[in-house]
C-alpha cells in the first residue's frame, strides 16, 4: 500500500495501480474515454484522463503507476479547460441526434422512439408502460391529441411522418382488452395530497403521486370524473367508456375521491389544510367561456355547456339551421355535434383564413367531409329574434393595420352586410379564465393571477403564490391541450413530491443534445439515402354518410398487424447508443455546447453486419473497438488534422475474420458501434440490469440482461466478473430474441393421436389428460414402460425434481438426460 | 487427422513420451497403479506406425507428446469429438493415461476436463436425472442411499430395477415394451443420432409429453405439449462444465400461459397423485442440500454473484474449484490401457466419404433458439455440407450448388461449401436445423458403455 495526495485528499493505493484506478477506488471520477482496463495503450490516446504530478509534470493518469507520496491535482482550472478543450474539439466531427425530434417536441416528453420501437418488436405491454411512464392517460391522449410529435417526425422528409399517436392508442387499447394492470404503487410516505378537479391534469397529478406513495384525494364538483375528457370532447371522438376505463386505471392505484364536491361551496383551501392535507394541486381547468360581444348575444347558446349537454345525452333542440360563431376545437366540435343532433345546415362563422383556424386541420377536414360549411373571413355583428327565428347580421373581414405587436386583427369590412336566418347561434369563442374562485377565502385570495386570469405558476414547479398550493392543466396555462395538461399534472406530482420530501422524483433527463437540424431544412437529406418510400397507415374510420348519424366513435383503431407495420416504418432517429455514450456524459459535465457540432453526413450509414450498426459520423478516435476484439477483425483508420486535432476521417470496416462477438460495440462508448437489436434510446439510468448465467454452452459465462418494462433489451459481459470477464460469443450477446419469437408456446396442447391436429386446452384439461394416461400405463405395463427425459435447458432444480417425479411418483429408474448428444 | 484415431493417436503419444523418458516417476509411483501394463501396451504404437490409421505425421506427435509432457503446466480441454465415438469412453480413458503418465493433474491449470457443449448438462447429471445415480452421483443400487431417498420423499419404496439409457426406450418401445414418454427441454428427433431409429421409437409410444418452448420436432411425436419458460424467464442453478453452480434469475414473465419447467413438474405429481409443494427454486435447492453430499454446502445466499464450485459438502466449505490434489476417489488411479475400436462404418466405394456432425457457432442444437432470434439467419441461415476443394472438383461441385449427401440410413438435400476446413476424404454437417435433418444420416454406432452415439463418424457419399 502506498499513500498518495489527490487535490489536498490523501488516499491509499495498491502499489502497482495507476492513479486512475486508484483514485476509482477511491471513488474520485477522473475522466476518460479511451481507457480499456487490462488492454493494449490507444495510438492516440484521449488525453482527458491528465493529471499533474508534483515533480513529475503532466501525466496521464491512466497508464502512470502511483508512488508514495505523490502529490496529485486533478481537477485544477487548468485541467478542467484542457479537457473542455479536448471534447470541444471531438464535438467538431460528431454528427448525431441524442434524442429523436418525435421525443423532443411531445411536450409530455414521451420517449415516442421508445414505444414505437417496442410495438414493432411485438412488446405491446412494455410499450405500454413507457408511454406511461409520461402520461398516464394513452387511451384519451391517443385518441384526441394534436400530435405535436408528428409534425416534427423526420419521416416527413422521406414520404409521411409515423402515425404516432394511433401507435398509442393501439397500445393502450391492446392493455385494456388483455387485462393489463401493471402499475406499482409507492410504498406509503404517510403524506396526503389534495387535487381539485378531477380532469386530465388532475388525474395525471393523482397517478404520478400514487406511484410516489402519497395519499391522494380528488374533489370533483361533477357526478363523474374526467372533466373535459368526459365533458368537453364529443363521444365520436373519446367515447365516455373509454373515459371510464382510463379513470379507472388511475382509480385502482388507490385514489380518493370526492365527488360532487365544490371548492367554493363545499369547501376552502383552508378546510382542506385543516383536515390535514400537506398540499393542493388545483386543476380545475377553464368552465368560463369568452363572451361573445355583439348585440344580441343572449339569443347565442354557449358551445362549452352545450357539450356538455349533448355529453350528458341532453342536448338541446337546435333545429335544422346552426350557425357557430369561433374556430377553435369547441367550435369544430358543436358543429360536428350539430350535425349528429339532425341539423341540415351547420356554418361555422369564423373572422380569419382557413389556414388560420384554430382547431385541428384534421377534425376541420373531417367536419367538411361531414357537411359542416365554413364561412371565413366574415364576423356576426348583431342577433335578432324574429318570428322565433334567429337572424344574424354578418359582415366580411378584412385585415387592420398592425397592432404595437405587429398582429394585424379582423376587422369589418366597411359597407359590408350580410343576413343569415336560422334556429340556432352557438357561441364558441374559447375558454378563459376565470378568477371568481379568489372570494371563496382567504387564501384563495392571496392566489396571484397572470393577466390572463388564470392562476400565476411557476412554469416548471407549478408552485402559486401560495406555500403548498400547486396548479396546472388548463386553469393555470389556459386552453391547452390534453396531453400539455398531462404533463402539467406530472410536473406539479414531481414538485409536490419534492416539496414534502425534500429529495427528487425520478431522474432528470438532462437537456444537452447534439442533433442534425432542429428545422427540416437543416437536415441532410444523405441520411435517408437507401430508404424506400412507404406511405402510412391510414386509420380505419367509419364513412361520414354512416358517422353523422350517431355519436359513436369514427375512428376505430389500428389493428395488430397495422400497427407493427406502422411502427416498423420507423427511422429510430435517436442514437442507439444513447445508455452507453459516455462522450455525451462528458459532453453534460462540461458544458460542451452540442451546437458546435457537424451539420453534415460525412460517411454513410454501415448496416451490413449482421448485428451492428456503424455510424462512423459519432466516432471519437478512441481506439477502445479494436483494442477489445480478439480476433483482429475490425478495421479502424482515423486522421486528424495537425493542427486542430479534429477528426478528419474515419474508417471502420469488419473483415472476415470477425465472429460477431459484438466486444467492440459494447466497448464503444458512442453511438458509432451500435446494435441492430438495441432501439430503445434510454438514460442508463432508465434501464434495468439483472445478472444471469448465459443458455448456452457449459462454460456458464456471466451475463448482464438489461431490460425496460419487461422486455430485454440486450445482454451484455461485465469486465469484472468470472469466467467470460466481459467476453461473450454470438449466441450468448445476440442470441436472446427468441423469447419473444411469436411462435412461441402460450398453452398447452393436447390431441388424441399424433395423425391429428392439437387443440390448446387449459392447464387443469392438460394435467387431467396426463394424470389419466399415464396411470392407465402404468397399471396395465408397469412403472418400467415409462420414461423421463430430462436436459440442460433445465435448471438443476428442475432436473431434480424431473428423476423424484420419475422415482418417487412413477416409481421407475427410467430417467435420463441430453448429455450424449 | 482421420476421424475415429483418437486412441491410436493419444497411445501414440505415450509411446513417444515412454521412449524418451519424459513420464512423471515420482507421481506414477506414489499416485497410480499399473503403469507397467500400460507401458507394454502403447509399445505397439510407435508414431510411424499408427500414422497409416490417423494420417498424422510422426515427427508432429513426437513434438506434442514432448511438449505437452514437459510444460509446466499442460491442461487437457476435450469435445464431443473424444466422446462421440463407438470407441468415446476408451477414448477418454486414453487422455487420461496421458495425463496420469505425465503428472498433469490435482493443481493448478492442469488436469482433463471435457467442454460441456450445453450450458447445463453437468447439473442434469448431477442431479440424477441418468439411470443409474440419485442426485450426486448416489448409486440406485446402495440400500442406504435408497434408505435416504425413500425417508424424506416420503414414499415406502424406491424403484429396484435397472433403468432404462435413453437409446434403449426408443429400442424397447419399438419392441413393445416401453409405452410412455415425458420429454422435457430436450429435441431428440432432431438431434440424436440416426433419428430415423429415434422416430420409430417415439411412434411406438401410446403417449409422448413434451415441454418445451416451441414446436419441435419431437413434438411432431407428442400427444400433450406443455409450453415452459425459457431461461430468462424462471430462477434457479446451472452448473457450469467447472462443476460451478450458479444464479439464473428470473428477469420477466413468460409467455401466456406458459410456466416454468419446476412448476409444471410440480403440478404433473401432483395429478399423479404424489404430492409435490415448492414456492420457490430456493426451496428445491435446499432439499437437494440435505440429500446431495457435493452439494450439501450450496444454498442461494452463499452462490453469490461468482458462484460456488461443488464439492462443496457444509455451509461453511469454499468449494473446490481444484480436484485430486492428494488423491483419486479411489485412493490411487489405475492405467486402463484401451485399444484401437474401430468405428461402426468406414468409407468404402459405394460411401467414399466420411461425414462428420459438430456444431457451428452460431447455432445451439436443435436450433429452436438461436434461428429464431433476428440476425442469425443472416450468419447461417442454412445447413451445409462442407467439403474440401478436391473433392469437389473432382465430384464437379461448385461452392454454394445444392447436393445431396446418402448414407445408408438416408438422404439429405444441402448446400455445399467448398472449404480447406475440410480434410479430403470427410465432410461436415450440423444438426441445427430442422429442415435439413442431418442425423438422418448419422451412424447406428454406440459407445458400448454410455450409449454415446457416432456423431463424429458416418460413411456417406455425395451427388451433386
Ligand atoms: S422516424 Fe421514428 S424516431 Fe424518427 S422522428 Fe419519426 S417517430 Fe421519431
Ligand atoms: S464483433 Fe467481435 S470479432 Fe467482430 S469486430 Fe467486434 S469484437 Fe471483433
Ligand atoms: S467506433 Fe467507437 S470505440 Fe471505435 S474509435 Fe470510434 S468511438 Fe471509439
Ligand atoms: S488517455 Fe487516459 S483515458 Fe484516454
Amino acid at each position: 500500500m502506498v499513500k498518495i495526495t489527490v487535490d489536498g485528499k490523501e488516499i491509499e493505493a495498491k502499489k502497482g495501480h495507476t492513479i486512475l484506478s486508484a483514485c476509482r477506488k477511491a471513488g474520485i471520477k477522473i475522466p476518460t474515454l479511451c481507457h480499456l482496463e487490462g488492454e493494449r495503450e490507444p495510438e492516440s490516446p484521449c488525453l482527458l484522463c491528465m493529471v499533474d504530478v508534483e515533480g513529475k509534470g503532466r501525466v496521464r493518469a491512466c497508464n502512470t503507476e502511483v508512488q508514495d507520496g505523490m502529490v496529485i491535482s486533478a481537477f485544477s482550472k487548468e485541467l478542467q479547460e484542457l479537457r473542455k478543450e479536448r471534447l470541444e474539439v471531438l464535438a467538431k466531427s460528431h454528427y448525431g441526434d441524442c434524442r429523436a425530434p418525435c421525443n423532443l417536441t411531445c411536450p409530455g416528453g414521451i420517449n415516442v422512439q421508445g414505444y414505437v420501437n417496442l410495438i414493432a418488436k411485438g412488446e405491446y405491454l412494455a410499450a405500454l408502460m413507457l408511454i406511461k411512464e409520461k402520461n398516464p392517460l394513452p387511451i384519451s391522449v391517443g385518441r384526441v391529441c394534436p400530435r405535436f410529435c408528428e409534425t416534427r417526425c423526420r419521416r416527413i422528409l422521406l414520404d409521411e411522418p409515423i402515425a404516432i399517436n394511433h401507435l398509442k392508442r393501439f397500445v393502450a387499447d391492446y392493455a385494456s382488452e388483455v387485462g393489463f394492470r401493471d402499475d406499482k404503487v409507492g410504498s406509503p410516505t404517510g403524506k396526503r395530497v389534495a387535487i381539485i378537479g378531477g380532469g386530465p391534469a388532475g388525474l395525471s397529478c393523482a397517478y404520478f403521486l400514487r406511484k410516489q406513495g402519497h395519499e391522494v384525494t380528488i374533489f370533483e364538483a361533477a357526478d363523474k370524473l374526467g372533466g373535459l375528457l368526459r365533458y368537453g370532447i364529443p363521444g365520436y371522438k373519446l367515447p365516455n367508456k373509454e373515459v371510464d376505463k382510463e379513470v379507472q386505471n388511475i382509480l385502482n392505484l388507490g385514489v380518493h375521491v370526492k365527488l360532487n364536491s365544490s371548492w367554493g361551496k363545499d369547501f376552502t383551501i383552508k378546510d382542506l389544510k385543516d383536515r390535514g392535507f400537506q398540499a393542493v394541486f388545483i386543476a380545475t381547468g377553464l368552465s368560463r367561456q369568452k363572451q361573445l360581444d355583439i348585440e344580441g348575444s343572449e339569443h347565442a347558446i354557449c358551445g362549452l355547456r352545450f357539450l356538455k349537454d349533448v355529453n350528458l345525452g341532453k342536448a338541446p333542440e337546435i333545429g335544422n339551421d346552426v350557425l357557430i360563431v369561433g374556430g377553435g376545437d369547441i367550435a369544430v366540435d358543436s358543429a360536428r355535434s350539430a350535425i349528429r343532433l339532425g341539423a341540415k345546415n351547420v356554418t361555422v362563422i369564423y373572422p380569419r383564413s382557413r389556414v388560420e383556424l384554430p382547431a385541428h386541420q384534421r377534425d376541420i377536414e373531417e367536419a367538411e367531409k361531414e357537411g359542416v360549411q365554413f364561412f371565413l373571413m366574415a364576423t356576426p355583428l348583431r342577433i335578432m329574434e324574429e318570428d322565433g327565428r334567429l337572424k344574424v347580421e354578418m359582415a366580411r373581414t378584412i385585415l387592420d393595420e398592425p397592432d404595437e405587436r405587429g398582429i394585424r386583427h379582423p376587422i369589418p369590412m366597411p359597407g359590408s352586410r350580410l343576413f343569415w336566418n336560422g334556429d340556432t347561434v352557438i357561441s364558441a369563442l374559447g375558454q378563459e379564465g376565470d378568477p371568481t374562485f379568489q372570494s371563496f377565502g382567504e387564501i384563495e385570495a392571496s392566489i396571484k393571477l397572470s393577466p390572463r386570469k388564470t392562476i400565476k405558476t411557476h412554469p416548471s414547479t407549478m408552485k402559486t403564490s401560495v406555500d403548498g398550493v400547486f396548479a396546472g392543466g388548463d386553469c393555470a396555462t389556459g386552453s391547452r391541450t390534453v396531453i400539455q395538461a398531462v404533463a402539467g399534472g406530472r410536473r406539479a406530482a414531481e414538485s409536490i413530491h419534492e416539496y414534502l420530501m425534500s429529495e427528487k422524483a425520478g431522474i432528470t433527463e438532462p437537456r444537452f443534445n447534439f442533433t442534425k437540424g432542429k428545422r427540416f431544412e437543416d437536415v441532410d437529406m444523405h441520411n435517408f439515402d437507401g430508404y424506400s418510400i412507404k406511405l402510412n397507415e391510414v386509420m380505419p374510420a367509419r364513412p361520414p354518410e354512416r358517422r353523422k348519424g350517431d355519436f359513436d366513435e369514427v375512428n376505430l383503431g389500428f389493428s395488430e398487424e397495422m400497427a407493427v407495420r406502422e411502427a416498423k416504418r420507423c427511422l429510430k432517429c435517436g442514437c442507439l447508443g444513447l445508455s452507453k455514450c459516455t462522450y455525451r456524459e462528458l459532453c453534460v459535465d462540461y458544458k460542451i455546447k452540442a451546437n458546435l457540432s457537424q451539420t453534415r453526413l460525412k460517411y454513410p450509414i454501415d448496416k451490413s453486419h449482421p448485428f451492428i450498426i456503424v455510424d462512423a459520423n459519432k466516432c471519437v478516435g478512441c481506439e477502445r473497438c479494436v483494442r477489445s476484439c480478439r480476433y483482429d477483425a475490425l478495421e479502424l483508420s482515423i486522421q486528424r488534422d495537425n493542427k486542430s486535432q479534429v477528426i478528419e476521417s474515419v474508417l471502420i470496416r469488419f473483415n472476415e475474420n470477425c465472429v460477431s462477438c459484438g466486444a467492440c460495440v459494447d466497448a464503444c462508448p458512442t453511438g458509432t458501434l451500435s446494435k441492430k437489436d438495441v432501439v430503445i434510446p434510454l438514460f442508463p439510468e432508465q434501464l434495468n440490469k439483472k445478472q444471469s448465467v448465459c443458455t448456452y454452452c457449459g462454460t456458464g459465462c456471466s451475463i448482464d440482461v438489461v431490460t425496460k418494462y419487461g422486455s430485454i433489451l440486450e445482454i451484455k459481459a461485465d469486465y469484472d466478473r468470472p469466467p467470460n470477464y466481459g467476453q461473450l460469443c454470438v449466441k450468448g450477446r445476440f442470441g436472446y430474441t427468441f423469447y419473444r419469437n411469436e411462435e412461441r408456446l402460450k398453452k398447452p396442447l393436447v390431441r388424441d393421436s399424433i395423425d391429428e391436429p392439437f387443440r390448446e386446452v387449459d392447464w387443469d384439461e392438460a394435467l387431467r389428460i396426463i394424470a389419466t394416461k399415464l396411470n392407465h400405463i402404468k397399471t396395465h405395463f408397469g412403472a418400467d414402460s415409462i420414461g423421463v427425459l430430462a436436459s440442460s435447458r433445465c435448471t438443476n432444480e428442475e432436473n431434480y425434481l424431473l428423476q423424484k417425479l420419475a422415482r418417487a411418483a412413477i416409481g421407475t429408474n427410467n430417467v435420463d438426460n441430453c448429455a450424449r448428444v | 487427422m482421420r476421424p475415429g484415431g483418437n486412441i491410436p493417436l493419444l497411445n501414440s503419444m505415450l509411446h513417444c513420451i515412454i521412449e524418451e523418458g519424459l513420464f512423471d516417476e515420482d507421481f506414477i509411483k506414489k499416485r497410480t497403479d499399473d503403469f507397467d501394463k500400460l507401458k507394454e501396451h502403447v509399445k505397439e504404437y510407435p508414431p510411424e506406425k499408427v500414422f497409416g490409421i490417423t494420417d498424422v505425421p510422426a515427427e508432429l506427435v513426437r513434438k506434442a507428446a514432448r511438449k505437452y509432457a514437459t510444460s509446466k503446466n499442460s491442461l487437457v480441454l476435450y469435445g464431443l469429438g473424444v466422446a462421440e465415438h463407438k470407441g468415446g469412453t476408451a477414448g477418454v480413458i486414453a487422455l487420461a493415461n496421458l495425463v496420469l503418465a505425465t503428472g498433469h493433474v490435482g493443481k493448478p491449470h492442469s488436469g482433463i476436463n471435457p467442454l460441456r457443449g450445453q450450458n447445463n448438462v453437468q447439473g442434469a447429471c448431477d442431479m440424477g436425472t441418468l439411470p443409474y445415480t440419485y442426485p450426486g452421483y448416489q448409486s440406485t443400487s446402495d440400500q442406504s442411499v435408497l434408505e435416504k431417498f425413500a425417508t424424506n420423499w416420503g414414499v415406502n419404496t424406491l424403484p429396484v430395477t435397472d433403468g432404462l439409457l435413453e437409446p434403449e426406450m426408443y429400442s424397447r418401445a419399438i419392441k413393445g415394451k416401453f409405452k410412455a414418454l415425458y420429454c422435457v427441454g430436450y429435441d431428440p428427433a432432431q438431434t440424436q443420432a440416426n433419428i430415423g431409429h429415434v422416430h420409430e421409437g417415439l411412434k411406438a409410444m401410446d403417449f409422448v409429453i413434451v415441454q418445451d418452448l416451441f414446436l419441435t420436432e419431437t413434438a411432431k411425436f407428442a400427444h400433450v405439449v406443455l409450453p415452459s419458460a425459457c431461461f430468462y424467464e424462471k430462477d434457479g442453478t446451472f452448473t457450469s462444465g467447472e462443476r460451478r453452480v450458479r444464479r439464473v434469475n428470473k428477469i420477466i414473465d413468460p409467455p401466456g400461459k406458459a410456466k416454468a419447467d419446476w412448476e409444471i413438474i410440480c403440478l404433473i405429481s401432483q395429478a399423479l397423485g404424489y404430492p409435490m409443494f415448492y414456492t420457490s427454486p430456493e426451496q428445491i435447492m435446499a432439499e437437494i442440500a440435505r440429500l446431495t453430499p457435493a452439494y450439501a454446502g450450496i444454498s442461494y445466499d452463499r452462490i453469490g454473484d461468482k458462484g460456488l464450485v461443488w464439492p462443496c459438502p457444509e455451509p461453511d466449505h469454499p468449494g473446490t474449484p481444484l480436484l485430486h490434489t492428494e488423491r483419486f476417489p479411489r485412493g490411487k488411479a489405475n492405467f486402463v490401457p484401451v485399444s484401437y475400436i474401430i468405428p461402426e462404418e468406414v468409407s468404402d466405394d459405394e460411401y467414399p466419404f466420411i461425414l462428420v456432425t459438430g456444431r457451428r457457432l452460431e447455432h445451439y442444437n436443435n436450433g429452436s433458439m438461436t434461428r429464431r432470434c433476428e440476425g442469425f439467419d443472416l450468419i447461417s441461415p442454412e445447413e451445409l455440407v462442407e467439403i474440401n476443394p478436391e473433392d469437389a472438383k473432382r465430384l464437379g461441385i461448385q461452392d454454394g450448388q445444392m447436393v445431396k449427401v446418402e448414407s445408408r440410413r438416408g438422404r439429405v438435400k444441402v448446400r455445399a461449401w467448398v472449404t480447406e476446413r475440410s480434410k479430403p476424404g470427410t465432410v461436415f454437417m450440423t444438426f441445427h436445423f430442422q429442415d435439413a435433418l442431418t442425423n438422418i444420416l448419422t451412424s447406428p454406432g454406440l459407445d458400448s458403455k454410455t450409449l454415446t452415439p457416432e456423431y463424429k463418424v458416418c460413411a456417406v457419399r455425395i451427388v451433386p
